[in-house]
């Protein structure tokens, strides 16, 4: 049973085998799967409960909807915006679906270099499955592929870069291409039309409207956790307290950590809200003879993993993704304003866009604001982690313009660059990329409660139990010990489900 | 002519510059900065979140930052672009807002502070009230910038979501599935 409180009303008291927190890629598998082994669950949502008939398919109405601070979070210095879910569902209700395993090299480099040695390909992989069976998970066939990620491909093959048509989690997709303010068909099989209601089915109660703002132990074990009933500013309309024998955080990376240090839990090693890696990306636009109408079909279907070798080197590199947005944030993410902003504009259906997502290994740090509601997030690139980003925004221009861009535009904020077939492209390197002079945005904050085997270094385990408190559990994205090189929502979903069927197998001790 | 805030007369040039430099309230709309893109869930029906000369401070900026001199544009007036930001605004926590007023009348007295001249901004021809606006964006100072591009993607929001002004860049707008369809 989905409720949502602001309808409901009042105080919220409830007492529960399991109480999860959030019901993103991690929550609602980790909700779905105890539900599923009989144990009751209450989870706690701070967003509130939309389905498709409240997506109406426009930035004005949805941007607020379905966003952390109606899509303005970022940075402490403005630099990053940090779009993140606020809603049942999560994240994965505004992703684009891209739909990739934990890649091994990673996984071998949590094993090595942060005594994870249970992390195995082999020993995910019933993980994975499920997952994948669970969401869909599919190649996405060559005629689902818009006009925009042939661009990429031909840009691509022509250059003679590695790239592929990736799986995505989507049954019945219609292709209006909409993903990013949710779908209006239930074509994507976000959280909200799978592991959602599957927990519900299975007994999960689950409260929307719902935020959590303390954890509270006895005796050394997490036993409840008190919050409040949010409207959609974040007005505190009621309170909640939920008694639970296990408590599994999974509010995401810049939630989950302000609420163990809210707590003052789970931090002995100063290691919570710390180690912040966000995938940041920046992003360079094209413009074509024709109208290509990039924001129709599925948004991101190809993705180009030339600068990116995790064998050679796991801890460095970047991909190139297709991306589009509708007029504002086309706009936003345009430099100027008045003509010359309606330069770039005018010619909207004729634009087509590159993003290079870093494999970052900058660590920044999510520290408690003034609210539960606003986080303080700092991130600072490292030099080489600029040097790659301003490498990558050569090779979005060159892919660009290898697909048949007739010019290019990298949106410094003053002075943008605009390229045109046969420029020397170099001049983007040297100018190269800066903060808060180029747009840079993160859509996969993680790390922030590492796992690792050494309670000194990491918040926690193998499993995301917490090292020092036991039956409290995160599973999130913020548990990746190391940024993860790779769209984040499998490895979120798979790392919940093992930490849920650990939990059920462990429910004699855990559940005493 | 309305009367100017007594904040402002009473500063100096240099004084003034440091009322822009130090406002930590100001320095929040660094949180609007790249987006500008939100509006309320709810809160329909609420008061409106400007005053009305705050609301004609606002109309006059947000000319100038989605003038597209096409003459098939609609204008802002016609549109409700200026409600859609008053709504945005009126639904975000107060956190976020509250520096807004205060970055209007910063705008509004500009002119005579920063640009030299013996006018209030709403009073300025429009090519001098584009070169006062990037006067703004290519400030010196990050709070003017940054201020700058608050009211940039306030004003972005408020045009380019309307139906209306989807035709001059090709947006087709919407793909709802019709009422009842499969």
């Amino acid at each position: 049973m989905i409720t949502t409180l602001l309808e409901r009303g009042g105080d919220l008291v409830e007492q529960a085998d399991v109480c999860v927190i959030g019901t993103g890629a991690g929550g609602a598998v980790a909700a779905a799967e105890l539900a599923a082994a009989g144990r009751s669950v209450v989870v706690l949502e701070q967003g509130h409960h939309w389905t498709a008939k409240d997506f109406t398919q426009r930035e004005d109405e949805m941007l607020p909807r379905l966003f952390e601070e109606g899509g303005m979070r970022q940075t402490a210095d403005g630099a990053v915006v940090v779009l993140q879910g606020r809603n049942v569902g999560g994240s994965t209700v505004h992703n684009l679906c891209y739909a990739f395993r934990t890649p091994d090299p990673i996984l071998k480099m949590w094993r090595d270099e942060h005594g994870l040695s249970e992390l195995t390909p082999e020993a995910l992989a019933p993980s994975f499955a499920r997952v994948e069976q669970n969401l869909k998970v599919k190649p996405i066939e060559e005629g689902q592929l818009n006009a925009l990620n042939r661009i990429v491909r031909a840009g691509a093959q022509k250059l003679g870069w590695s790239g592929l048509v990736a799986k995505h989690n989507r049954e019945g997709c219609i292709g209006a291409g909409y993903c990013i303010l949710g779908c209006s068909y239930d074509a994507k099989q976000s959280m909200l039309v799978t592991y959602v209601p599957r927990a519900s089915a299975a007994g999960a109660r689950i409260y929307a409207n719902a935020r959590a703002e303390r954890i509270e132990t006895v005796g050394g074990r997490a036993r409840r956790v008190l919050g409040r009933v949010v409207a959609h500013d974040g007005t505190a309309l009621g309170s909640i307290e939920v008694t639970a024998k296990v408590v599994v955080l999974a509010a995401g990376a810049v939630a989950s950590p302000d609420l163990l240090l809210r707590s003052g839990l789970a931090n002995g090693s100063g290691q919570v809200g710390r180690n912040l890696h966000l995938h940041p990306s920046v992003m360079v636009a094209g413009f074509f003879d024709e109208p290509i109408h990039a924001y129709r079909g599925i948004p991101q279907s190809y993705y180009v993993d030339q600068f990116i070798d995790l064998e050679k080197d796991p801890n460095r590199g970047f991909v190139l993704m297709p991306i589009t947005g509708f007029p504002v944030l086309t706009a936003a993410n345009m430099p100027g304003f008045g003509k010359s902003l309606y330069r770039d504009l005018r010619d909207y259906s004729k634009m087509a866009a590159v993003l290079a997502l870093l494999h970052d290994r900058s660590a920044g740090s999510v520290t408690s604001g003034s609210s539960p509601a606003k986080p303080t997030i700092e991130y600072a690139l490292t030099p080489d982690d600029r040097a790659q980003l301003g490498e990558g925004l050569v090779r979005c221009a060159e892919i660009l313009l290898a697909g048949g861009a007739t010019r290019v535009v990298a949106p410094y904020w003053i002075d943008p660059i605009e390229l045109r077939p046969g420029d020397d492209l170099s001049v983007l390197a040297r100018r190269g990329v800066r903060e808060g002079e180029i747009g840079l945005a993160s859509t996969h904050p993680q790390s922030t409660c590492r796992m690792g085997g050494d309670p000194r270094s990491s918040v926690s385990n193998a499993f995301g139990e917490c090292h020092e408190v036991p039956g409290l559990f995160v599973a999130d994205m913020s548990v990746f010990p190391t940024s993860l090189g790779a769209p984040p929502q499998i490895t979120t979903a798979a790392l919940a489900d093992r930490t849920a069927r650990h939990i059920a197998a462990r429910w004699d001790e855990l559940g005493a | 002519m309305t009367d100017p805030p007594s904040t402002v007369l009473r500063t100096s040039r240099r004084g003034f510059l440091g009322l822009a430099g130090a406002s930590a309230s100001l320095a929040a709309l660094a949180r609007l900065r790249p987006t500008a893109a939100s509006a309320a869930a709810t809160g329909a029906g609420a008061a409106p979140f400007f005053d009305a000369r705050a609301t004609a401070i606002l109309t006059a900026i947000v000319e100038r930052m989605v003038d597209t001199g096409e003459p098939g544009a609609p204008p802002v007036r016609s549109t409700r672009a200026i409600e859609s930001i008053d709504r945005l605004c009126g639904g975000l926590d107060p956190a976020l807002t509250d520096p807004l007023p205060l970055a209007l009348q910063l705008v509004e007295w500009g002119p005579y502070v920063f640009d030299w001249k013996l006018a209030r901004f709403t009073e300025l021809a429009p090519a001098d009230q584009d070169a006062s606006l990037d006067g703004w964006r290519t400030s010196r100072f990050a709070t003017r910038r940054l201020a700058f591009y608050a009211l940039r993607n306030l004003a972005l929001f408020g045009y380019w979501s309307q139906d209306a002004t989807w035709p001059l860049i090709g947006y087709g707008g919407p793909l709802l599935r019709p009422e009842g369809g499969a």
